[in-house]
């Protein structure tokens, strides 16, 4: 069943051929695939290129606009909203990696375990998950919403003056990670859990035989087994998270001061706050590209496996 | 289980710590319903945590007095149009994936990973000013199409390993009897993937049920809203009417949980062998 033989159309006719090559199903792939490809062309390709080409012009939502060559680009790298934009992104990502990846592993060894009702606390703890944004969100900002608000009372109880998490620059950060980290580690917890269960018990049989603590068990043969899986999990998150709109926005909306906002953010504001479709292009672009470079190394990862 | 043999208090005190954990990380959504059931008044004086009084109220005025069914009529149209759409799409290209080879079907396959990761905002720009063109704006196609695409790497890879399991013998004995190649696929894997197909069906529509931003750019008219835009117009109308917004919040919920229960176990499938196995 070779799916792009389709040299045999040398001999004979155009259209004889093409009849063979419908009756033997070696069109098949193509047809099969074929839906999912326009669609993949008008909703990722097209906008890609068009994106591109708007990065060059100074065009606005309602009109287009003439090439300006790379002043968009100029412009960005000399804008401080865009190099802290960039800042905040890795930021985010790192923070958010290492600690969703932390709880979810945490978790995970957890569920591992011989323990009653483990069905049940497995659902239970992919709730933030699945939960939508804005109804996740909507709650974390009650409980900071101001002075009296829960996590201010808990601050009050242990002496504390209130904190203004969402108008403090450096506590509206925290918040925003830390609930990316809530909303992101049930993902994390979930794969984890499916690799650790994946491991040959027979590895641990004999660590114990050779008198290996439970410590040492895990870190010489737990950690070990999971370490191509944690790099493609940790990757593939980092890529989630600078994509990530929801979390800041619904949050702060990039604020105070935007001291919250990613690049997706930056983009979002430029093209559909201030109406300048080429900066938000160009910034959009240098999302793409910093995401291709990890998306490279991703596919390079799972290839050696 | 790595570690046989547990004795009933090393079993019992997990389950102590991890009921603990499950409260804590469940608080903003348990406090979220217990908030519904409490006036925006009574919520403000925050007297206790535990609410006293329970009231209806915020429930009968969403349902009166808001935009709150519109929202929810868009939201179940925007999802089952792309429900639709992206299960039909996964199970042809999800079955391309499982059953043949080639350049073609390996360069798809790569496409996806692409797909996955694309940065949307980068998308949305061009397809505004397309859409704007098109009179897409404020229609659930616009966001139909979009979720389709966006949720199309994760049906696609759930279609394949169901389809995976499922033994190539009984399509060559069709074959042998005849049948085409697409025959036997719809006629003899597809009815057996039933439960897969479904379990696709479910997550793409709590895909498109959840998502936001998206509906955010496309869906700007109130009256063409999806339930989690429509609830930000709260959060600006009435910004200080927590009790309506904790009701908005719990019963777009609902349908969520409703749904999650039915396929999680299958989630594994799609989640982590779509997107680590690759």
């Amino acid at each position: 069943m070779s799916a792009v033989d389709l040299s045999r159309s040398e001999a004979g006719t155009w259209r004889a051929s093409a009849r063979a090559w419908w009756r033997t199903g070696d069109a098949l792939p193509f047809l099969l695939l074929a839906p999912s490809v326009v669609l993949i062309l008008a909703v990722i390709a097209y906008p890609m290129l068009t994106g591109f080409w708007y990065g060059f012009t100074d065009g606005s939502l309602l009109k287009y606009g003439r090439f300006v060559g790379l002043d968009n680009y100029v412009e960005l790298i000399t804008s401080r909203d865009f190099r802290h934009a960039l800042w905040f992104s890795l930021v985010f990502a790192v923070f958010n990696v290492v600690g969703c990846y932390a709880l979810g592993l945490g978790l995970a060894l957890l569920l591992n375990q011989d323990v009653p009702g483990r069905a049940f606390f497995r659902v239970a703890l992919l709730l933030p998950w699945i939960v939508p944004s804005i109804v996740s969100i909507v709650s974390w900002r009650w409980m900071m919403a101001d002075e009296r608000a829960l996590f201010n009372q808990v601050i009050g109880l242990f002496g504390g003056s209130p904190v203004y998490f969402l108008s403090d620059q450096t506590w509206a950060v925290v918040m925003v990670i830390a609930i990316k980290i809530w909303r992101s580690f049930p993902f994390m917890m979930l794969s984890l859990l499916a690799a650790l269960q994946s491991i040959d018990r027979s590895l641990y049989e004999a660590a114990s035989l050779d008198g290996a603590s439970r410590w040492n068990q895990f870190r010489f043969v737990t950690m070990p087994q999971l370490r191509n899986i944690s790099i493609v999990l940790a990757l593939l998150m980092t890529i989630w998270t600078v994509n990530d709109f929801d979390t800041p926005w619904l949050l702060t909306q990039g604020g105070p001061a935007n001291a919250t906002e990613n690049l997706v953010l930056l983009a979002y504001r430029y093209t559909f706050g201030r109406n300048d479709v080429g900066l938000g292009s160009a910034t959009s672009f240098v999302t793409l590209i910093i995401l291709m470079i990890l998306v490279v190394i991703l596919l390079r990862r799972q290839k050696e496996r | 289980m790595a570690y046989p043999d547990p004795s009933p208090a090393q079993r019992w005190t997990r389950f102590g710590v991890l009921s603990v954990v499950v409260l804590v990380v469940n608080l903003p959504i348990i406090l979220m319903v217990m908030n519904s059931f409490q006036t925006t008044d009574q919520l403000m004086q925050r007297s206790s945590l535990l609410p006293q009084d329970l009231t209806t109220a915020n429930y009968s005025y969403l349902s009166e007095r808001t935009n709150f069914w519109r929202y929810l009529w868009n939201s179940v149209v925007a999802s089952t149009g792309s429900t639709i759409t992206s299960a039909a799409a996964a199970a042809l290209a999800g079955y391309a994936l499982s059953r043949f080879r080639g350049r073609f079907v390996t360069t798809y396959s790569r496409t996806l990973f692409i797909v996955q990761m694309f940065p949307i905002i980068l998308a949305l720009i061009p397809l505004f000013i397309l859409f704007r063109t098109l009179g897409l704006i404020n229609s659930p196609l616009s966001v139909i199409i979009l979720y389709t695409v966006v949720h199309l790497p994760f049906a696609t890879w759930m279609a394949r390993s169901f389809f995976d399991t499922i033994p190539r013998e009984l399509e060559e004995a069709a074959l042998v009897d005849g049948c085409s190649r697409f025959g036997a696929f719809i006629r003899i894997v597809l009815p057996l993937s039933g439960p897969g197909l479904a379990a696709i069906a479910i997550f793409s529509f709590l895909f498109s049920y959840n998502e936001f931003f998206v509906a955010n750019v496309f869906l700007r008219d109130e009256n063409a809203m999806t339930l989690p835009v429509g609830i930000t117009m709260f959060m600006q109308q009435y910004s200080t009417d927590w009790g309506s917004l904790m009701a908005a919040a719990t019963l777009t919920v609902v349908p969520t949980f409703i749904l999650f229960l039915g396929i999680q176990k299958y989630i594994t499938y799609g989640a982590v062998s779509g997107g680590v196995k690759g």
